[in-house]
């Protein structure tokens, strides 16, 4: 939102969350069903926060939705119980999905931020041995 | 209706506490938030009891302070309905950083101030400090000088906040004890009227409305902050006043009283005056009446809307005269009385300006006489005939020790 | 009474549509965000929200954004819980009058608050609307530090605890008092229900949340937040540091229903170390230096005898 003159906002510095009515239950509406307005942060976009980018081997998960729960950025989309992406507009590259990741080997990994997905995903790690 | 309503009489003998106890109970508020402090505590007594007594519906919420008193104000009023509260003093100042929060925010609420000195040392009377401290806060302020308009200036304080096009929050401020604990004839309107005036309340930007989830409160840094806060002054500067003045107009028809910007008394010939607030208008008048029989063209201006401050009306009231002296009650703090800067500011540019000096009079509940006032339109006339200030610009008045003036 | 959610397991959960946004200004790992979004996704009920001043505040509400999908009132730094409080009055006052716009609705009230907010500052507060038995829960995000304004030291700060102002040096190994007993404190206002919760143990923390939001009155829910920036961790170890919170029992999961009934609801199957718990973190790094080593073990016997009374009380039902 471009920085407007003190005529042309609504009093209070008071925000919107939605443009015109919200759903009727937000909390079992998705993001991508919701009417977000301008002001609502998710219009906006924090991936030049990032130095390091999580990569997801979809074959390996399990869908055990620990990097839902745990990613602080809602950047975990899960869908009818399955992870199907990060949400590469709002990741801010704080590793915690790779690091609850249970999968041997690991559905996400971090790698830098300029790093090629396809290359990645084609070079995926071995499933490591645990040596006792 | 699942409250019961009162049978007034034409008038009743009310103190200002209980009249504005009363303009509350009439108003119908949907939360009142409210910590006990001397001399306001009546209030919140008087509107707990019509609580008790089924006089009112609503939350009655007795906080812990009076910080969280408007904390809690300004919470209610953004999740949308009629809020007020009471307080004073020590009070008035523990909660200085939510007035300024609530309009910021930009929240009707009510508050119904009455003055009283502050601490140090401690002092329970009336004087108008803690009413200064308020000053830059943001809100509307009125002022009343008796249980009457104590009572009257709550139905204005409540239309006029609430309106869509202001939505700013509003105090009605009262002497301690001199108008709060004194008791007159009060003209009363009926519990139908009182309440057909403010109307209902309309909700706007509303928290409790879930289809419209808001945001209120946020943060402004140096991208923001400058234009929200010139948001703020502009509309105080430019929506206020005509609507105060509308308010006025609509009371007048409904009750015959009029009130206005700034109460001018006489003042259409005086080439003296004295420009006051609270009790002392009433005394003034007096004098000035008494000061006109022995030749003397006084007059006397009240101010009656504090906030936004009525410029332009007081130029006009002020700027026949001659010579003109500011009656201030509060500690000035090393400085010129409030009332005597302002006055200064608004006809500082005028090609033709009165003469200009201040007393300080009456910190902590210490009596203004009518021979204080006498003396004092005395000594203007003096300047008057001098053509120029005979005094010091800043004197005491009323205080014991030697004479303790300065500028 | 609406019905309270089912969760039965995280594939459930994560069904939940958030109802708090990214690209906020939080830290990278912080994990305010990951309790937030716990303690919202706990409902679908309508939620009216506040949040003291803080972190959670400052980078979430920043003109001209906002992160919040429900209505939601920042006012100041001691009076997020007072707010809310308002907030639910004026809910009341409008249901009896029957001005209510969505009548049918049920909604929940939230204030967010840091130990800072809450401990020191906003304590006479939170204290007055859980003597009033508002009927709203009050969230502490506790990093036991004034995280947002660079990491000074509150009442919540552990003893050998470095920060901005009760910095170790070479005269001193930090904070030197031990931290506030909020809970016990808060519990003794004779609240429905109080309890500590941590963002790892989701199942528990849920539970708690939904617990709090079906009884009638105020409740105290205490987070523990390991901050990455205060704490001074790799944003990765976020969860690892939660683990580990929970587990050494320097954070134990426990509640209290009606201010006498305590029941602890987290057993660690292994009990980890207090110094693997201060070792992971910077800020207590000075702990391990030899003339300061007798804290770690003064630590180890303070979490131990916290814990024998937490059994105690356990047993004996006061």
């Amino acid at each position: 939102m471009a920085n407007t003159g003190w005529d042309e906002f609504e009093i209070g510095a008071m925000l919107r969350s939605f443009d015109g009515v919200a759903a009727t239950e937000i909390a079992t509406t998705h993001q991508e069903d919701r009417n977000y307005s301008q002001n609502n942060s998710f219009s906006a976009s924090v991936a030049d926060w990032r130095i390091e980018k999580p990569i997801f081997a979809k074959d390996y998960c399990i869908d055990c939705q620990f990097c839902w729960i745990y990613c602080p950025d809602m950047s975990i989309i899960s869908r009818d119980k399955k992870m199907i992406g990060v949400d590469m507009d709002h990741c801010k590259g704080c590793g915690i999905c790779v690091e609850v990741c249970p999968t041997n080997p690991k559905s996400l990994l971090m790698f830098p931020e300029h790093a090629v997905e396809e290359d990645e995903l084609a070079s995926w790690p071995e499933k490591e041995s645990k040596e006792k | 209706m699942a409250f019961d309503k009162m049978e007034l009489r034409d008038i009743e003998v009310w103190d200002g506490n209980f009249a504005a106890a009363q303009a509350m109970r009439q108003c119908q508020i949907d939360v009142v938030a409210a910590y006990p402090i001397t001399p306001s505590t009546p209030i919140v007594e008087g509107y707990a009891k019509f609580q008790a007594d089924n006089y009112v519906e609503g939350e009655y919420v007795m906080v812990e302070s009076e910080h969280a008193a408007m904390s809690a104000c300004i919470g209610a009023a953004a999740a949308g309905g009629r809020v007020a509260t009471a307080t004073s003093s020590q009070g008035f100042a523990l909660m200085v950083e939510t007035l300024y929060q609530s309009s910021g925010m930009r929240l009707p609420i009510v508050l119904n101030v009455v003055n009283r000195a502050l601490a140090a040392p401690l002092n329970v009377n009336g004087d108008h400090s803690d009413m200064y401290l308020g000053r830059d806060s943001g809100w509307i302020q009125l002022d009343a000088y008796c249980p009457q308009d104590a009572y009257d200036l709550n139905f204005i304080a409540f239309k006029v906040s609430e309106d869509h096009d202001v939505r700013l929050p509003c105090m009605v401020h009262q002497d301690g004890f001199m108008t709060s604990h004194t008791a007159q004839g009060v003209k009363t309107l009926t519990d139908d009227e009182g309440y057909g005036f403010v109307g209902d309340y309309q909700p706007m930007n509303d928290m409790l409305d879930f289809e419209h989830p808001v945001t209120h409160g946020v943060q402004t840094e140096e991208d923001w902050h400058f234009e929200h806060k010139a948001r703020q002054h502009n509309d105080l500067m430019t929506k206020v006043i005509p609507k105060i003045e509308a308010a006025f107009d609509a009371f007048e028809k409904l009750s015959g009283r009029k009130y206005n910007l700034v109460e001018k008394y006489d003042m259409d010939d005086a080439d003296v005056a004295v420009v006051c607030m609270g009790t002392s208008v009433e005394t003034a008048r007096e004098v000035a009446t008494e000061m006109r029989e022995k030749g003397i063209k006084a007059g006397v201006v009240g101010i009656r809307v504090i906030r936004p401050f009525p410029f332009i009306q007081i130029q006009e009231a002020l700027k026949g005269c001659k010579a003109v002296a500011t009656l201030d009650r509060s500690a000035p703090g090393g400085t010129a009385g409030m009332l005597f800067n302002e006055m200064a500011g608004c006809m500082y540019n005028l090609d033709t300006r009165p003469m200009l000096s201040g007393k300080i009079y009456g910190l902590g509940g210490r009596d203004l006489t009518k021979v204080h006032l006498v003396d004092l339109f005395t000594e203007l006339q003096a300047n008057v005939d001098a053509g120029k200030i005979t005094t010091p610009l800043q004197q005491f008045i009323g205080v014991r020790g030697p004479k303790l003036s300065f500028l | 009474m609406s019905e309270m959610k089912k969760i039965k397991n995280l594939k459930e959960f994560s069904t939940s549509a958030d109802r708090f946004e990214g690209a906020n200004l939080l830290c990278p790992g912080c994990a305010h965000s990951i309790i937030v979004r716990e303690v919202l996704n706990a409902t679908n009920d309508d939620l009216v929200l506040s949040a003291s001043t803080g972190c959670l505040e400052v980078c979430t509400a920043v003109y001209p954004y906002t992160s919040w999908d429900a209505s939601w009132i920042h006012i100041g730094f001691e009076n997020g819980s007072t707010a809310v409080a308002g907030a639910e009055s004026m809910y009341k006052a409008l249901k009896t009058k029957g001005r209510l716009k969505q009548p049918e609705r049920n909604p929940k009230f939230v204030s967010f608050a840091g130990d800072g907010a809450s401990y020191d500052i906003g304590f006479q507060w939170i204290s007055g609307c859980m003597e009033r038995g508002h009927n709203i829960m009050h969230v502490v995000l506790d990093n036991e530090v004034y995280a947002n304004t660079g990491g000074q030291r509150s009442s919540s700060t552990p003893i050998g605890g470095s920060n901005t102002t009760t910095p170790a040096g070479t005269h001193s190994y930090g904070e030197k008092k031990n931290k506030k007993d909020m809970i016990s404190i808060m519990a003794a206002h004779q609240i429905p229900y109080a309890a500590q919760v941590a963002p790892n143990k989701w199942k528990d923390m849920v539970k708690k949340i939904q617990h709090g939001m079906s009884v009638d009155g105020p409740v105290f829910i205490n987070a523990v937040s390991p901050c990455t920036t205060e704490w001074k961790f790799d944003p990765k170890d976020t969860m690892a540091l939660s683990d580990l919170s929970t587990d050494s029992l320097v954070f134990p999961l426990y509640e209290i229903i009606d201010s006498h009934e305590l029941n602890i609801t987290y057993r660690p199957k292994n009990v980890v170390p207090v110094e693997e718990y201060l070792a992971a973190q910077g800020r207590f790094k000075h702990l391990f230096k030899d003339e300061y080593k007798y804290l770690i073990k003064e630590w180890q016997e303070r979490v131990d005898e916290n814990w024998a009374y937490l059994n105690k009380r356990e047993e004996a039902r006061v």
